[in-house]
């Protein structure tokens, strides 16, 4: 057998391979970074059954949090350090905060205020 | 959560649960006649002893009373959930309910959540429909739903003009002293209902100079005692305030916010909560939470109500009694 009519479609498959192995880690690697990317963007929080649904959740500074009111009672969002304070939110009203500081941010409902909740930004 | 059910069973069995007093009061007796969700009953003290007539026939007697008075709460007008998708509808039942009486009132009070949304037009048509129906005068305490906006100057604006801090006040009928509380401003995270100190200290100065005599009438919109904190149902600092209230032989509480009838006599104050007008809330940890209960809609206003109050110079407690719009 002729071995150098070899070496040329093995090498050629060999850095195939590797290209696509280079190609699939790169696509992972943009594909981490998406995700990263929405989780400094934006997390929800629900609302309902008179409890805050995430009571604590944890997330990076500069990140947005909206609370979804999904009860069929208004309620409220407030910062127990009066960082920040929504209006009452009916059915299906929204509130978003911008958190930029690291810190732990605890918050009520002021119309009930054994629903209780926390923000632990990063 | 237990020892609540506990005792609501047996309450409802009409074992004796609050008992701190041994002044002759037949506490059976009176708590047998709790109107519980639905029912009405007639309960007259007279000299310690308890009469009782079952709805409907107290309603055809003529009760005697000095003062004749209508308590209302949580009308919530704006609501329009599956729970009651017509508050307004169900609001003038209860109009015509208090036109019904036999007695009519010579003032009705209005133990707070008037609004749903603290909005003036739902403020506007309370306001209206009362007047439409020739309601007498009302007065008002706030429920948390009626201090949704600007700290509650729509409220205070309409309702205010004579009150103190938040809005309460006080006023005196045929002897008799009504005192209006705020509970639902200022609330901490984790807590209960709040009057705070400077309300407190105003009605340490209010009853200061009042004979002991003097019948009281305490008018607020969260329970003054914990009917159940694990929902929010009491007030953090009632405790001081029923303490300004000891020397006398009467007092009677008045509040709303739970949307069902219950009541507890504790030496010389009895507690009693109404019915709302829109809708029904579940029992003490009956549900996962408080919210609006749905029932089917034939047996709505079967679990909604007013509370007709009557007081009899002499006698040491209010006739009170609850009916439901059925």
């Amino acid at each position: 057998m002729n071995t150098r009519g070899l070496k040329l479609p093995l090498a050629v498959a060999g850095l195939s391979l590797m290209a696509l192995i280079f190609i699939a880690t790169l696509k992972t690697m943009q594909a981490a970074e998406t995700s990263m990317a929405s989780d400094t963007g934006s997390t929800e929080v629900r609302i309902d059954n008179f409890t805050f649904q995430a009571p604590t959740i944890t997330v990076p500074a500069g990140s947005e949090v909206t609370w979804v009111n999904r009860d069929d009672i208004p309620h409220t969002v407030v910062s127990e350090d009066k960082v920040f304070t929504s209006n009452a939110l009916d059915t299906d009203d929204k509130f978003t905060y911008k958190f930029s500081q690291p810190g732990t941010y605890k918050y009520f409902c002021s119309l009930h205020p054994k629903m209780t909740g926390e923000v632990v930004v990063k | 959560m237990s020892d609540s059910r506990d005792k609501l069973l047996r309450m409802r069995s009409n074992e004796i649960t609050e008992d701190h007093n041994h002044d002759g009061v037949d506490r059976r007796g009176f708590l047998r006649c709790m109107a519980w969700a639905g029912t009405g009953a007639l309960c007259v003290m007279q000299g310690g002893v308890l009469k009782s007539f079952a709805l409907p026939d107290a309603g055809k007697k003529k009760i005697k009373g000095d003062l004749s008075f209508v308590q209302i709460s949580d009308s919530h007008m704006g609501f329009n959930k599956p729970a009651n998708p017509d508050v307004t509808g169900t609001f003038q039942t209860a109009l015509d309910r208090i036109k019904a009486l036999n007695v009519q009132p010579e003032f009705l009070l209005h133990t707070g959540d008037i609004t749903h949304l603290s909005k003036t037009e739902q403020f506007d048509t309370v306001e209206q429909m009362l007047k439409q129906n020739s309601m007498p005068q009302t007065f008002y305490v706030p429920g948390e739903h009626d201090f949704l906006e600007d700290d509650g100057r729509t409220y205070l604006d309409r309702f205010g003009k004579n009150a103190q801090g938040s809005g309460w006040y006080s006023f005196d009928q045929k002897g008799v002293h009504f005192i209006g509380l705020v509970n639902v401003v200022n609330l901490k995270a984790g807590g209960l209902g709040n009057l705070g100190q400077e309300q407190l200290e105003w009605l340490e100065k209010d009853v200061k100079h009042l004979s002991h005599s003097t019948p009281i009438v305490i008018f607020a919109h969260i329970p003054l005692w914990a009917v159940y904190p694990q929902w929010g149902w009491g007030t953090e600092d009632s405790a001081q305030a029923l303490a300004y209230l000891k020397k006398f032989g009467s007092v009677s509480v008045l509040n709303g916010h739970i949307h069902q009838t219950m009541q507890k006599v504790e030496g010389n104050v009895t507690f009693h909560t109404a019915c709302s007008t829109a809708f029904p809330q579940p029992h003490p940890g009956a549900a996962e939470g408080p919210g609006p209960m749905k029932v089917p809609a034939d047996q709505l206003r079967s679990v909604l109500g007013i509370t007709d109050v009557n007081f009899v110079h002499g006698s040491h407690a209010l006739a009170v009694t609850d009916s439901n719009l059925a």
